[in-house]
């Protein structure tokens, strides 16, 4: 037997104190994709990151068809057939597909001074055939940033092949990509597979461990736990071994139906509306409707530019004093018109996007939980220290964030931890109304489980959510009635029990509540934002 | 909302455009002054002195440009001047060589060219006007040797200290004025004792003193390049409580500037650096009125003193 | 990471090094042991003042994530404003003081507005305020110092008494040991401090400046803590114009021409981020201590114009690049 593609052996890593790898092995064949798995944190990504020459102290051996190197550059890892597909996409927007492709590289004549533009649209043309990537010339020549990401995404895949790499290392390529995109990446991995390339695949999609998965990886707190043939190892044991404890059920159902059905909703919303930015575009969302009693967790499904998001946003007040139809919390009547307005009626938002409107990097724990409370630490305009600390630390107990001290910048926390000081953030406003959009998007299975456990214990304490999520599981099991939004309005409403994925999915695609298609279908472009189409079953 | 916002701003900047545009009538002939910097007090008031001279004459209007010291610009300026059709050109370049080829166009067209303060080269101009700021310094010099021998610890013999504060080496005002206070210093029982740029800046100039009174523990005389770093270095003299002891002297002698630091007592003197105004604005109206004039005038300039101030100050010899 | 390690570490300690630097030249270069008299760093500290002053409105501008490029020139608009009123309008001190502090909070929000309410790029505001204040300097002065020599219609000269609180700022106290304005610099400093580190809106400058959208989404009042950045920015440049009138005895149309850069600067080498979000106060207090020694070392060794500048680049060049090695 020849020796594998590339063969790791007791692989360590230290930042400062902080061991964040031990005596990690593991061999990639050629022509198998080998998913890594483990919770966030437990070392994933930096041993990718040493494979990619980024982190060139190490301890242990990295050897290539049997052959001991060590990268000091990503330059060196490239030169040795090894691609990176990192989370952040590494293309400039504003340069062509063409450009990007072999930036760094370009076709180059007169001892590499003068830029030779025909060979280099040559080379991508080829290179977009060998991937069955449907690209034209034209195409080439338009900048990256016109591009959906899902294209980004395998332009990225595009320039790491076209540096002749036999191994190819992906963290989460899939996490901001529709279900069809999703089908085209996986396809493309297939492709690869039969030219004999391994492929190593970090992921936090069950689904998608068991639609690519060859074998199976599991590290936890920087150690190997596991590997194993994806056949061999069915859910529950992965989920043991990636949280090291037997999660007997992985979401478990909602215990018993909302309380009180007949009290004075939380949140009454009536023919609401958010314009589109565009006035020539038709709005945003039209006559939207909603009763959220306390105790409720309502569901909000929908495709892609469906108008779920602008819903939550329009409702708070992210867009100014500019949606239509009647609001009430609490009977009271209420008008968006400014997210701090928002927060004192009881209101809170959390967004899809942690990274980006959710944390300020920078900024203590401490500082980003008092954030959107401030005035109750700040008595008079100045801060109290004491008193700010003291409340955020029980926060963060209450939701069990894993934090060295509450003055480290929440930047170096870990995806679920910092989840959890983003809810703690909201929390301390003492909402009534909670609305959450994917609060488990890149959170790790065991904070996912607290998450979700955190939201039922909101519930029973009184408040009103609506959640919008992608993951159908979620979705299902969370939801006391799902609503489902196609093109600005309702399409359906489903309750516990009488939801399930093949329904919402054809209110979503405007087929309304079982009745004959409203509307025209979709275009093809306007895919799901949602789930893989194979959710596992539910009881 | 911000569309009007922007078309108010804009209306208000024509409207300011159009009053600082307005002509006035009536004159015989159009002057053209292109001025290169009215960053610097001295050539505020040149152009004071210009206009408060043309201003006797109705028969001339004088429009004036500034070219906030971009040579490039006051190229531009001169070449809008020609093609305005100005009677005459009273120019006071930034600087000889780029400004030479406009200056000498509009003069082949037939346009009398008064060049003020710099000069430009060759000859196809019709004056120069100028002050001489070697023989400034050297003035400075005479009158600080005369004034330091009165001092008991020079007439025993020991040797007068003094801190020169230099405008900028880099420039030739700054050279001369510090070649010709050299000059008559040469031989004479000084010794200098500190010196440094300062940029031609008061602030600058503080500074430095303030260095020099760290370092020096006896000064006798304080030379500087200009009647503001006199004044800076007076102040941070004061400042240490050894401002009695010593000597302050100042060039440019401007009426609102130097003359004043004389009167208050701040400087014991201040040598004049002449605008030419006056000067500039009496010749144009001889070449304008066909009277031929010297190619070349070099401007007379005055001591103001603390005994002199008062009377208009002494002219050098 | 050893203990000493994080220590070293830290932005505080870092720009220690770096003025710990500059400090190690000032013994080497000393000037024949000029720098070991206080007197040499109590002029260090009223020299520094005014340019420190305008850092603290800068640092409260960068910690908001823009820039204020209108410090130099609202300085000399208000330095012109103070003499006028002051010097030739003879009102009280009180009333003088107050009419440049508002003066200069007023430009100041006004490049605020710009920035916040009408979205346009701080730089961009910011440069327009810088043009726009330095022609109403000239416009209110006419182009000349507005000094003691008030000229009638006439062209002769009357002479005015030099006002109580000119001499009162530009002297010295507690035995002639330190300046006044440098006491009105650490005032200032002290009045930032408070704002970054013990006020909300201090909390409010920096969540704008580390994510504005998370900011405004957590109910922060974003456009107001802008406005109040630049408008304190403002009123410190017009505190800093008062203490440079002071100075000069003269209200100088061209006054704090170029100074918006040397507080840009003091800022920044003293390790807050250009990027906002992060920094403060005391890393700016240590940025002047570093920039006003490294002028006063060279200027008490009469260092030639041409070689202080190629100096002060290298200098400044050296000094950073000590912060980073120990970033690491």
């Amino acid at each position: 037997m020849p020796p594998p593609l590339l063969h790791l052996s007791a692989i360590g890593k230290s930042f400062g104190p902080n061991r964040v790898l031990d005596g990690v092995s593991l061999d990639l064949r050629a022509g198998e994709v080998h998913v890594l798995a483990g919770e966030n944190g437990a070392g994933k990504s930096t041993l990718i990151k040493i494979l990619a020459g980024i982190h060139a102290d190490y301890d242990g051996r990295v050897e290539l068809a049997g052959r001991a190197v060590r990268f000091a550059t990503p330059l060196a890892a490239n030169r040795a057939g090894i691609a990176v597909i990192h989370q952040e996409l590494s293309l400039v927007d504003t340069m062509s597909v063409a450009d990007n492709l072999f930036l760094g590289r370009e076709p180059a004549r007169i001892g590499g001074w003068w830029l030779d533009r025909p060979a280099q649209r040559r080379r991508a043309l080829e290179l977009c055939r060998q991937l069955d990537l449907e690209l034209s010339a034209e195409d080439l020549a338009r900048p990256v940033g016109d591009f959906p990401l899902s294209a980004k995404n395998r332009i990225e895949i595009a320039k790491a092949l076209s540096q002749e790499a036999r191994i190819l290392a992906m963290d989460e390529p899939t996490s901001a990509l529709n279900g069809p995109e999703v089908k085209r990446l996986f396809a493309l991995m297939e492709t690869l597979k039969r030219q004999g390339c391994g492929i190593l695949y970090i992921t936090h999609r069950m689904e998608e461990i068991y639609r690519v998965a060859d074998r199976i990886t599991v590290l936890r707190d920087g150690r190997w736990v596991g590997t194993a043939r994806a056949a061999d190892c069915p859910e529950p044991r992965l989920i043991q071994w990636m949280i090291g404890r037997e999660l007997a059920d992985y979401i478990p159902p909602r215990s018993g139906p909302a309380r009180g059905g007949e009290q004075r909703p939380r949140l009454a919303v009536r023919g609401f509306g958010v314009p589109s930015p565009d006035p020539a575009r038709p709005a945003a969302v039209r006559g939207f409707s909603v009763e959220v009693r306390p105790g409720e967790i309502v569901g909000l499904a929908g495709l892609q530019g469906a108008g779920c998001s602008e819903l939550f946003q329009g409702l708070f007040g992210a867009y100014g004093r500019v949606c239509t139809g009647e609001v009430w919390i609490d009977g009271e009547p209420f008008v968006p018109s400014d997210p701090r307005h928002s927060i004192r009626r009881g209101l809170a938002y959390l967004t899809a996007d942690r990274k980006g409107s959710g944390l300020v990097a920078g900024m203590s724990v401490a500082a980003n939980i008092s954030l959107a409370s401030l005035p109750r630490v700040s008595p008079a305009g100045v801060l109290r220290a004491g008193v700010e600390r003291e409340r955020a630390g029980r926060q963060a107990t209450a939701l069990d964030v894993r934090l060295a001290s509450l003055d480290q910048a929440v930047g170096t926390l870990s995806g679920g931890n910092q989840q959890k000081v983003v809810l703690a953030k909201w929390l301390e406003t003492e909402p009534r109304v909670l609305l959450l959009e994917e609060p488990t998007r890149g959170v790790d299975v065991g904070a996912k489980h607290e998450i979700y456990a955190l939201m039922r214990r909101w519930a029973a304490d009184g408040m009103a959510l609506l959640l919008i999520s992608t993951e159908m599981p979620e979705l299902l099991r969370l939801s006391d009635r799902i609503l489902v939004l196609h093109r600005g309005g309702i399409t359906g409403s489903f309750g516990r029990g009488e939801a399930t994925p093949e329904k919402i999915l054809a209110a979503a695609m405007g087929a309304a509540a079982g009745r004959p298609e409203a509307g025209p279908p979709p275009p093809a472009a306007d895919a799901l934002r949602v789930w893989p189409l194979a959710c596992p079953a539910f009881p | 909302m911000k569309k009007r916002t922007g078309l108010l701003l804009l209306a208000g900047a024509v409207a300011l455009t159009a009053r600082a545009a307005a002509p006035k009538h009536g004159a015989q002939w159009v002057i053209g002054m292109s001025q290169c910097n009215l960053g610097e007090p001295w050539r505020v008031q040149m152009n004071a002195d210009i206009r408060r001279a043309a201003e006797a004459h109705p028969e001339i209007r004088v429009i004036f440009k500034d070219a906030q010291n971009d040579t490039l610009a006051q190229r531009a300026q001169i070449e809008e001047f020609v093609n305005a059709d100005v009677d005459l050109l009273i120019v006071s370049p930034k600087e000889a060589a780029p400004l030479t080829p406009p200056v000498a166009e509009a003069f082949q067209k037939g346009i009398p060219v008064v060049v003020l303060d710099r000069r430009v080269l060759g000859e196809e101009f019709t004056e120069f006007i100028g002050a001489d700021n070697r023989r400034i310094g050297r003035a400075a010099g005479a009158w600080a040797m005369r004034r330091l021998a009165e001092l008991p610890a020079v007439k025993a013999g020991g040797k007068a200290r003094i801190v020169e504060l230099k405008g900028l080496m880099t420039s030739t005002p700054g050279q001369d004025r510090d070649a010709g206070f050299r000059e008559a210093l040469k031989g004479q029982p000084v010794e200098i004792v500190f010196e440094a740029d300062m940029k031609w800046l008061e602030p600058q100039a503080r500074k430095e003193m303030e260095s020099a009174l760290a370092v020096a523990p006896q000064i006798d005389l304080v030379y500087a390049h200009n009647d503001p770093g006199a004044h800076g270095a007076y102040l941070a003299a004061k400042a240490a409580g050894r401002e009695a002891g010593i000597i302050f002297i100042g060039i440019d002698g401007l009426p609102q500037e130097g003359q004043v630091y004389v009167r208050q007592g701040l400087l014991e003197a201040s040598f004049e650096y002449p605008t030419g105004g006056r000067e500039a604005v009496e010749n144009a109206l001889k070449v304008l009125r066909g009277e031929s004039v010297a190619k070349e005038v070099t401007l007379r300039s005055r001591v103001f003193t603390r005994a002199n101030v008062a009377a208009g100050g002494e002219w050098l010899p | 990471m050893s203990t000493a390690r994080r220590w070293f570490e830290h932005s505080g300690t870092r720009a220690l090094l770096a003025l710990g630097f500059v400090l190690a030249l000032g013994l080497v270069f000393n000037a024949g042991g000029a720098f070991f008299h206080w007197s040499t760093h109590r002029d260090m500290l009223r020299q520094v003042s005014v340019d420190g002053i305008l850092a603290c409105g800068m640092t409260l501008v960068i910690v908001t994530g823009g820039i204020d490029l209108a410090v130099g020139s609202i300085l000399g608009l208000c330095a012109v404003l103070f003499a006028l009123v002051s010097l030739h309008g003879g009102y009280a001190a009180p009333v003088a003081i107050g009419a440049v502090l508002l003066a200069g909070a007023g430009a100041g929000l006004l490049s605020g507005g710009l920035v916040a309410r009408f979205r346009i790029q701080p730089f961009i505001a910011t440069l327009a305020m810088m043009v726009f204040a330095r022609g109403a300097a000239k416009w209110l002065s006419g182009g000349e110092k507005i000094s003691q020599a008030v000229q009638a219609p006439d062209g002769s000269f009357a002479y005015v008494k030099l006002p109580a609180i000119f001499r009162a700022i530009d002297a010295r106290v507690w035995g002639g040991n330190i300046a006044v304005v440098t006491l009105i610099f650490l005032a200032c400093a002290a009045v930032t401090w408070l704002v970054l580190a013990r006020l909300r809106y201090g909390r409010y400058l920096y969540a704008t400046g580390g994510n504005e959208e998370a900011a405004r989404l957590s109910g922060v009042p974003v456009l107001r803590a802008k406005l109040l950045a630049y408008g304190l920015s403002g009123a410190f440049s017009a505190v800093a114009g008062i203490c440079q009138a002071a100075q000069e005895q003269q209200g100088d149309p061209e006054a704090g021409a170029g100074y918006e850069l040397t507080a840009i600067a003091i800022v920044v080498l003293g390790g807050n981020s250009l990027m906002g979000g992060r920094g403060g106060m005391g890393l700016t207090l240590l940025g002047a201590m570093t920039i006003g020694y490294l002028e006063k070392i060279l200027s008490i060794n009469a260092v030639g114009d041409s070689s202080r500048l190629m100096l002060t680049g290298l200098i400044v060049v050296a000094a950073v690049l000590l912060q980073r090695r120990r970033a690491g």
